[in-house]
């Protein structure tokens, strides 16, 4: 009945990201049929619903201009994320990142795998724009994330390492002013919350607050709150860090469906190597802040014996077992 | 969405976040009333000193009170703000395409709103004891801003910079008492002109507080001495000029 309702009221939703003037075109390009996605993942989850069953939802009736749109759109761009010789050095001197250069296809799932402290927060954080690089640059979207930092973060979404909510907050209100800063109306945002919250099996948590949420529900709400301006770039910071097998499921389901619909490009920092197997197309390995290897899993175990795992892999190009550079970090 | 839109959200949380935490509420307002209460009662008879400038000792201190409503209960903001690092949120606001400086007045706006009411149900509570301000509503809602920017510009800043540093409520919490210290170096329960100590006078007249304290008490006792409230609001400034660009200096530099 909730999804029906949702789907009901999202009558509202505006189609278009909130991305404006020259950028739009390149969000487009970036993006590609990233919108559609969106939307059919939302009506894929939607009509699923008995209460709908086969017949046109009403998100099934909005969505049909918004697609021809997107099909009409600018093919995308090869490279969703560019980044050249990128470093890191705090003012206390730790250099966290060494010079990574590392491209990432427009809707490929990446993943930046390491040990704590080798430097994947610092990195996903400059591509984020939360920390400021000291050399190199790197591109989100096609925008430079020192010198247009705000329309980067327009064009992403950022679930962060702690899950960043208000515990005095509800998750429909935490939810909704995210939306409302990324520029939605209020009745698209309380609309597109109420679709997420179905879609992480929230909504009869809607109104609770989060402080009395556990730390999986936590993590799915700062997912969800990350996606509410259907963003065409997703970053992940350690996704499932420090949460139970069963959230840690959930919330690789929830991104395996976001993957599989959306077209979305996505940045996953992990140091499980099990998350990086299940979720990620390539991955980069990064150890004292450097990348010391990149390809796809099958790739990078065959380099490697052919039953390599890929702590193996870590093994074979670091000199040391993970769990070791776990520890030292 | 614009700029000032988005200060307006923010302050909305700011404002909506204050009341759910009861701990936060009831500890920012009662101790206020009881100090008002037990203060007002045990120095009564100093209103009857010769030359003491009214013979209600509670109309005297009720701008006191205001200022021990918005001083030290703007440290509950900062209290917040280190909340807001701790638990991630800040960052989490850093992602929208939300600028600092609009996280930064969102707040502030949402504190100065919280502190007006917090020193209006003060003044509220003046009157009920038999307290009159002399200038009228204009005259109390004149008082209740000087004190709530007054608040802001001390206090608000000293607590927001050390949530920036330490990122710690439990730091920010503990150099709250140090806000009454600005408050009691001051006239505030006695008038200068009865404190015998030279010293404690010079203190006193070095005080920015004693500077907004004063044209409060007028407007509280006498009526509107613009000389004096020009002055009020000019220390204010000079506060607010030095604090409050130390503060979005820091709030910018908070992630780099």
């Amino acid at each position: 009945m909730f999804k029906l309702e949702r789907a009901e009221r999202a009558g509202g939703f505006d189609l278009h990201s909130p991305a404006d003037g020259a950028g739009r075109e390149r969000t487009q390009r970036v993006a590609g049929l990233h919108l559609f996605g969106w939307v059919s993942v939302f009506v894929g989850m939607t009509t699923s619903s008995p209460f709908v069953g086969t017949a046109r939802s009403p998100l099934d009736e909005l969505i049909g201009p918004a697609r021809n749109q997107r099909l009409q759109s600018a093919p995308p761009l090869a490279d969703a994320i560019v980044l050249e010789g990128l470093a890191k050095t705090y003012p206390d001197g730790t250099e966290a990142v060494r010079g990574i250069s590392l491209r990432v296809a427009a809707g490929e799932s990446f993943g930046i795998l390491g040990p704590n402290g080798a430097g994947k927060s610092t990195t996903i954080g400059m591509l984020g724009t939360l920390v400021k690089p000291t050399a190199g640059r790197a591109s989100v979207a096609g925008f430079d994330v020192v010198a247009e930092p705000t329309e980067v973060r327009r064009r992403i979404g950022f679930a962060m390492q702690q899950a960043g909510v208000d515990d005095f907050a509800t998750p429909q209100e935490l939810m909704v002013l995210q939306g409302r800063l990324h520029g939605l109306r209020k009745h698209e945002a309380v609309a597109r919350a109420g679709l997420l919250l179905g879609i992480i099996e929230l909504a009869e948590e809607a109104d609770r607050r989060l402080a009395t949420l556990s730390g999986g529900a936590k993590r799915r709400v700062d997912l969800a709150a990350s996606l509410m301006h259907l963003p065409p770039v997703l970053f992940l910071d350690e996704p499932t860090e420090g949460l139970d097998p069963r959230s840690r499921s959930g919330i690789w389901d929830t991104l395996d469906r976001l993957r599989s619909r959306l077209g979305v490009t996505l940045v996953l920092t992990t140091h499980y190597m099990e998350e990086g197997d299940r979720l990620c197309e390539r991955i980069a390995i990064i150890d004292r802040g450097t990348v010391v290897a990149e390809g796809t899993p099958a790739v990078l175990k065959a380099t490697v014996a052919r039953d390599a795992t890929l702590e193996d892999v870590y093994l074979y190009y670091t000199g040391r077992a993970f769990e070791d550079a776990r520890v030292a970090a | 969405m614009t700029a000032p839109a988005q200060v307006l959200l923010l302050a909305q949380r700011a404002l909506v976040q204050f009341p759910r935490n009861p701990i936060l509420l009831g500890f920012s307002v009662m101790p206020v009333l009881i100090m008002y209460l037990v203060f007002g009662g045990l120095f009564e008879g100093v209103a009857e000193l010769p030359g003491f400038p009214t013979d209600n000792y509670f109309e005297y201190l009720a701008p006191t009170a205001i200022l021990l409503a918005t001083v030290p209960g703007i440290g509950n903001a900062g209290v917040a703000l280190a909340a807001d690092f701790q638990n991630g949120y800040f960052q989490k606001l850093l992602t929208t395409p939300t600028s600092v400086g609009a996280v930064m007045l969102g707040r502030l706006l949402g504190d100065c709103v919280r502190l007006a009411v917090q020193a209006g149900l003060v003044l509220l509570l003046a009157m009920v004891l038999g307290a009159e301000v002399a200038t009228g509503v204009p005259g109390a809602l004149l008082m209740i801003a000087m004190g709530t920017l007054l608040g802001i510009v001390t206090f608000g800043a000293i607590s927001a910079n050390l949530a920036i540093r330490t990122r710690d409520a439990a730091a920010v919490q503990a150099i709250q008492p140090m806000a009454f210290l600005l408050i009691f170096l001051t006239s505030a329960y006695q008038s200068s002109n009865h404190i015998d100590s030279g010293v404690l006078r010079t203190i006193i007249e070095l005080n920015p507080a004693e500077h907004v304290l004063r044209p409060m008490r007028e407007l509280m006792l006498s009526g509107y001495d613009w000389g004096d409230i020009g002055i009020g609001f000019l220390v204010i400034a000079a506060l607010g000029a030095v604090a409050l660009p130390l503060t979005a200096r820091n709030y910018r530099r908070a992630y780099s």
